[in-house]
């Protein structure tokens, strides 16, 4: 079926899907035209910015302090110092230095769009963590160029003589290979439905030997670091 | 109980670029600012409290990651959060899960009252974006029947079949209120200039 030509189809299309009532093999057909459809993918950005809000209509729930503590773990951050919290003791004040640093922001991220420009429009990413489930690497995908960038957080090594090795796990836990790291940690992928597909249930990167693993099909070596995709808008 | 500041965009934007300059403190106040009504969106999608806990963890380590590719000519910081939230909250439903657990009394209780209150301004709404008000408002201007559709259908990822299994109707019904309800929004939040 050809949707170009059709816009009213287009976006109704669009709204189901970002409303989530587009399922099953109609889900997967849409997804399979986004992304080769910069124009379609920027109605379904337009959808999910006008219900995405819904969500703020939820009663409010303050979460466990141990969600946050769990987030500092895995970002390696470290506990803020107490003084971050002088509007909580000083309501008034943090109102008077509220226009300021709001006019302040907007001037800066003004320049900073304007100086930057951005070639890339990273709108999926994964974290990969350790056991420890601290983060080690990052996946970026970037569907208007279709690349998946890789990339090592913090101190994460890559051990001389090996290889680590981007996998991508389906939902019937299938490995399919996506690709090896340089030394460095880092890879620049061709974005495609085997990383990105809707079958793919989470990323993981193995330890293999130089050169990548032996078996196209399947890891050899221990598995360091997985995660899941997460979409941006 | 603790001073809640509202989350005025500009600030909001202000610790995202610090979150993207990985200023620690700035995430850490985007957190603490936002958290409650994401956790109450994620507990709205999941239920659960584990599963609602852990969907916002890894939508806040991907938020810290991806702070640096937030485009403000894109989306309103909290809509942005928001998607992040919802589309990791979806995943973890999606993987847990077999048949939908849908409570209609409690999810009208909970989330259609608080959209047709809009208006009236119970403490969570007046702390909603600017967004978020003025689809409030929309929907409440849509029939009951077609909010409800629309409302269960965005907070259980219900599909149509699944909806009118909920409100015991045919699925034709369903999909015609649904596809009218969306058309219906689109119109009203175009001319609220959204």
């Amino acid at each position: 079926m050809n949707i170009r030509d059709n816009p009213e189809l287009r976006d109704r299309l669009a709204a189901e899907y970002a409303l989530g009532t587009l399922k099953g093999g109609a889900r997967r057909r849409f997804e399979g035209w986004l992304h080769a459809d910069a124009a379609l993918r920027m109605l379904v950005q337009q959808w999910n910015e006008r219900l995405v809000p819904l969500g703020e209509l939820s009663p409010h729930r303050a979460p466990r302090a141990r969600v946050w503590r769990a987030i500092e773990r895995r970002l390696h951050l470290e506990p803020p110092p107490k003084r971050w919290q002088f509007w909580h003791r000083d309501p008034l004040q943090w109102w008077r230095t509220l226009g300021l640093t709001g006019t302040a922001a907007a001037t800066a991220l003004a320049l900073v769009l304007l100086l930057q420009r951005p070639a890339t429009q990273v709108d999926t990413v994964a974290a990969l963590t350790d056991e420890r489930a601290q983060a080690a690497l990052l996946v970026t995908a970037d569907h208007r160029n279709g690349v998946i960038a890789v990339r090592v957080l913090g101190q994460t090594a890559v051990p001389d003589e090996r290889t680590l090795q981007l996998w991508a796990i389906t939902q019937q836990g299938t490995p399919r290979s996506l690709g090896v790291l340089d030394d460095k940690g880092s890879a620049q992928l061709p974005l495609n439905d085997r990383a990105l597909g809707s079958d793919v249930a989470m990323l993981a990167v193995s330890l293999e030997p130089k050169g990548g693993s032996p078996n196209p099909n399947a890891p050899t070596g221990p598995v360091l670091y997985k995660g899941s995709w997460v979409r941006l808008l | 109980m603790p001073y809640d500041p509202p989350n005025d965009p500009d600030q909001l934007r202000t610790w995202l670029l610090g979150a993207a300059r990985h200023d620690a403190r700035a995430f850490h106040a985007l957190y603490v600012a936002t958290s409650p009504k994401l956790f109450g969106f994620a507990l709205r999608i999941l239920r659960k409290h584990e599963l609602a806990e852990e969907a916002l963890q890894d939508a806040f380590v991907s938020i810290w990651h991806a702070a640096g590719t937030y485009q403000a000519s894109l989306a309103a910081p909290m809509t942005w959060m928001a998607a992040i939230v919802r589309n990791r909250a979806l995943d973890i439903l999606r993987r847990a899960d077999s048949t939908p657990d849908v409570d209609l009394a409690r999810f009208d209780a909970e989330v259609m009252n608080n959209i047709e209150d809009s208006g009236a301004g119970p403490a969570d709404t007046l702390q909603a974006s600017a967004e978020a008000r003025a689809l409030a408002a929309c929907m409440a201007a849509l029939e009951r029947a077609h909010r409800q559709a629309i409302g269960l259908a965005f907070f259980h990822d219900l599909s149509h079949t699944e909806v009118a299994q909920q409100l015991a109707l045919p699925v034709g019904t369903v999909k015609t209120w649904i596809r009218r309800g969306l058309a219906k929004l689109k119109t009203c939040l175009t001319r609220e200039g959204l």
